[in-house]
């Protein structure tokens, strides 16, 4: 036990708080001792040296460092404008490449693979396990989580290892283009941001412009085969079912993703089908055939069962867009011809 | 299932054993353990040299400053090492408890999770991460340590007859209760939404990933009082295994030393699991694998289970930070793949095990 202690005690003491280190005394001290202790030039050499790391510490730890809420309220301290900044979601990455963050964003998940150029950059880990080695190398300025996927624990530690770490936690459009605003303000983008924000409303007010007044087709939004698994109220598909025109047969399901049986789809059968796909092609025959068992339900007699682009209805970036675009043009083909 | 005669606790081939030997073999396997250790803090997702590895590790527990990036120490002292050494205290707990179970119920099947020590845990942890406790730091393994203690007083309470411990029935009200909550885990399981889903099958997969200092605090007395606790009775297990009616002539005092490893090993348990959840395997082959090398007497299978078990989780985890990277392999993935053949390797190859 005492032993323990002792590692324990002497590991922490060379740990602390990379950050404070400018402002930690303790790491001076010996070069104090040595300048004092020696005579002459060499002294003085000494004393300059110490000299000029206390200017530049001091230079350092006084550049502007600005003070952020996040969107689950935390407070973060984020080096002003970040430099280095890693990615911990698809949709954070999204966002800041169309911020033109392309220098700054260094490390991504592994689930990011928009843009083309996310190619190029460290993969440090998925969502549920982090590669915190691969983080520290990189020496970020700055980590964007999501509320969505990463843990608080996960947060925890890497504030505790020094890296200010933002959360963001979009729960619907409305959110996403907040989020872009916010971190385009994290980031020292606003005009970017204020740009793309704009954009985003604009092709919305279209979407919903055009779609108002039409009758309302029922969806069945379908995101797992077996299980099958739909959309309920509080996700973004079935925020965007709403803003696309159109009536989510689960919209009133508090779950997340319910689980639906076959007996509950038949019973609310609905005008279209939307298959959502990973990777698109996949098994989409495969799911057309099983749904045309069922001629009942009206989307399978009048062959409205379609395949949408996952990336663009459940991921929250400025792509959302996109996909409720498409969404309108599945559900009122008739008002979106091309 | 109990089986007095079976030849894994068969005393005839026991041979005389000194302190002597106990101490050297335990120093042997005291040295692999720390060249384990060192190895698998020198290896990781990001490259730092060995000796810069070890520069950095020895100046940290000298108290002295200098070799080594900021960035390489942050690698090595606050995530590699308390990694490191939370496996090999939950390594070995879980080959010490193993050991124990095998010993109380006399059958060479028990592990550390016969008796729903581990399904307690499980619910408690899930019940914490739907309720949202999962957030609080320390929610977790609070909840899932109360789970298992729960558990253990159900399994007691219901494994006793006339105030005494019999094996059989103890197995049986553990095999019962774990299997009820099973279908409670099950239940959680299916009404849970996505992103809690991936929490919870990760938590019962097993995970170091988020190690620090301050769990490995919390537990190191748990386990560490288990251990001396059990190891004080580590000749009186010898005696017990030899039969209860011999033991009782030999004036061990037979209910209270099971109700002893009982607690004990069920508390080692417990405060293992609570940090990364359910890691299979270890507590099962570790004592068998150390008792087909070494023997069975309680007095080294004990030291040796815990000294072998720390080394084998401990290389079981770096195995699998470091195969896929950057994703990481639950370390239950790895202690399964490696274990499982080199016990069938074990087996096939001493004689001693032929009349299993």
């Amino acid at each position: 036990m005492n032993t323990f202690n002792f590692i324990q005690a002497a590991i922490s003491h060379n740990l602390k708080d990379p950050h404070s280190k400018a402002l930690e005394p303790d790491g001076l001290s010996p070069l104090l001792a040595i300048a004092t202790q020696s005579s002459g030039a060499r002294g003085l050499i000494f004393l300059f040296v110490l000299l000029t790391f206390v200017l530049f510490h001091v230079s350092v730890s006084y550049s502007a460092s600005k003070t952020f809420k996040d969107e689950v309220g935390r407070e973060v301290v984020v080096l002003f404008p970040p430099k280095k900044i890693v990615s911990l979601a698809p949709n954070i990455t999204e966002i800041l490449f169309s911020l033109g963050l392309d220098q700054e964003i260094v490390g991504v998940s592994i689930h990011c693979n928009f843009p083309e150029k996310v190619q190029s950059k460290v993969r440090v880990g998925s969502y549920i396990s982090l590669d915190f080695e691969k983080i520290v190398s990189l020496k970020p300025d700055l980590i964007i989580a999501t509320g969505a996927g990463n843990t608080r624990d996960m947060v925890e530690r890497l504030e505790r290892l020094g890296f200010p770490t933002y959360v963001i936690f979009p729960k619907n459009v409305e959110d996403v283009i907040r989020s872009v605003g916010h971190l385009s303000q994290l980031v020292g983008r606003e005009k970017e941001g204020v740009e793309i924000i704009q954009e985003m409303k604009r092709r919305r007010e279209r979407v919903v412009e055009r779609t108002q007044g039409l009758p309302r087709p029922r969806v069945f939004l379908q995101i797992g085969e077996a299980p099958v698994v739909t959309v309920g109220k509080n996700s973004f598909a079935d925020d965007l079912i709403r803003l696309a025109g159109g009536d989510n047969v689960a919209g009133n399901e508090k779950e997340m993703y319910p689980r639906f049986g076959m007996e509950e789809i038949l019973k609310r059968s609905p005008e279209v089908i939307l298959i959502s796909s990973m990777n698109p092609g996949g098994n989409y025959q495969k799911a057309l055939q099983e749904w045309s068992r069922w001629k009942t339900i009206p989307a399978v007699k009048n062959g409205r069962i379609h395949l949408i682009d996952s990336d663009l209805i459940d991921r929250p970036s400025p792509r959302i867009i996109e996909g409720l675009e498409e969404m309108a043009r599945l559900l009122h083909p008739e008002r979106f011809k091309r | 299932m109990t089986n007095d005669h079976c030849s894994l606790f068969n005393y005839s081939f026991m041979k005389i054993l000194t302190l002597k030997k106990v101490l050297l073999i335990s120093a042997f396997l005291g040295l692999i353990l720390v060249l384990v250790t060192i190895l698998s803090i020198t290896m990781g997702s990001v490259k730092v040299e060995p000796h810069r590895s070890i520069s950095i590790l020895l100046q940290s527990i000298l108290g002295l400053k200098g070799a080594g990036t900021e960035t390489e120490k942050t690698i090595i002292l606050s995530l590699r090492v308390p990694r490191v050494l939370l496996a090999g205290l939950v390594g070995a707990g879980l080959s010490v408890s193993g050991a124990i179970f095998q010993a109380l119920l006399r059958n060479p099947l028990a592990d550390p999770y016969i008796l729903g020590v581990s399904s307690g845990a499980a619910v408690g942890a899930i019940v914490a991460i739907l309720m949202g406790l999962g957030t609080l730091s320390f929610g977790l393994p609070l909840a899932s340590f109360i789970g298992s203690l729960l558990t253990i007083l159900i399994v007691f309470y219901f494994g006793r007859q006339e105030g005494k411990i019999h094996p059989n029935t103890l197995l049986l009200a553990g095999v019962i209760v774990s299997s009820s909550l099973s279908a409670l885990i099950m239940f959680f399981l299916s009404i849970s939404q996505r992103e809690e889903l991936r929490t919870i099958v990760f938590w019962l997969m097993g995970d170091f990933s988020l190690s620090n200092y301050q769990a490995i605090r919390l537990i190191f007395p748990y386990l560490l009082f288990a251990f001396l606790l059990l190891y004080a009775h580590a000749r009186q297990f010898n005696l017990i295994l030899s039969g209860e009616e011999s033991a009782l002539q030999l004036g061990v005092n037979v209910e209270r030393l099971k109700l002893i490893s009982y607690l004990g090993a069920s508390l080692m348990t417990a405060a293992s699991v609570s940090m990364c959840g359910l890691i299979g395997f270890v507590g099962l082959i570790v004592p068998h694998s150390v008792r087909l090398i070494f023997g069975p007497d309680h007095r080294l299978l004990l030291p040796a289970s815990a000294l072998v078990g720390a080394s084998f989780l401990i290389a079981s985890d770096t195995l699998g930070r470091t195969l896929f990277s950057p994703v990481e392999l639950p370390v239950g993935v790895i202690t399964a793949a490696f274990g499982g053949p080199f016990f069938i390797y074990l087996l096939r190859t001493r004689k001693v095990v032929k009349t299993l």
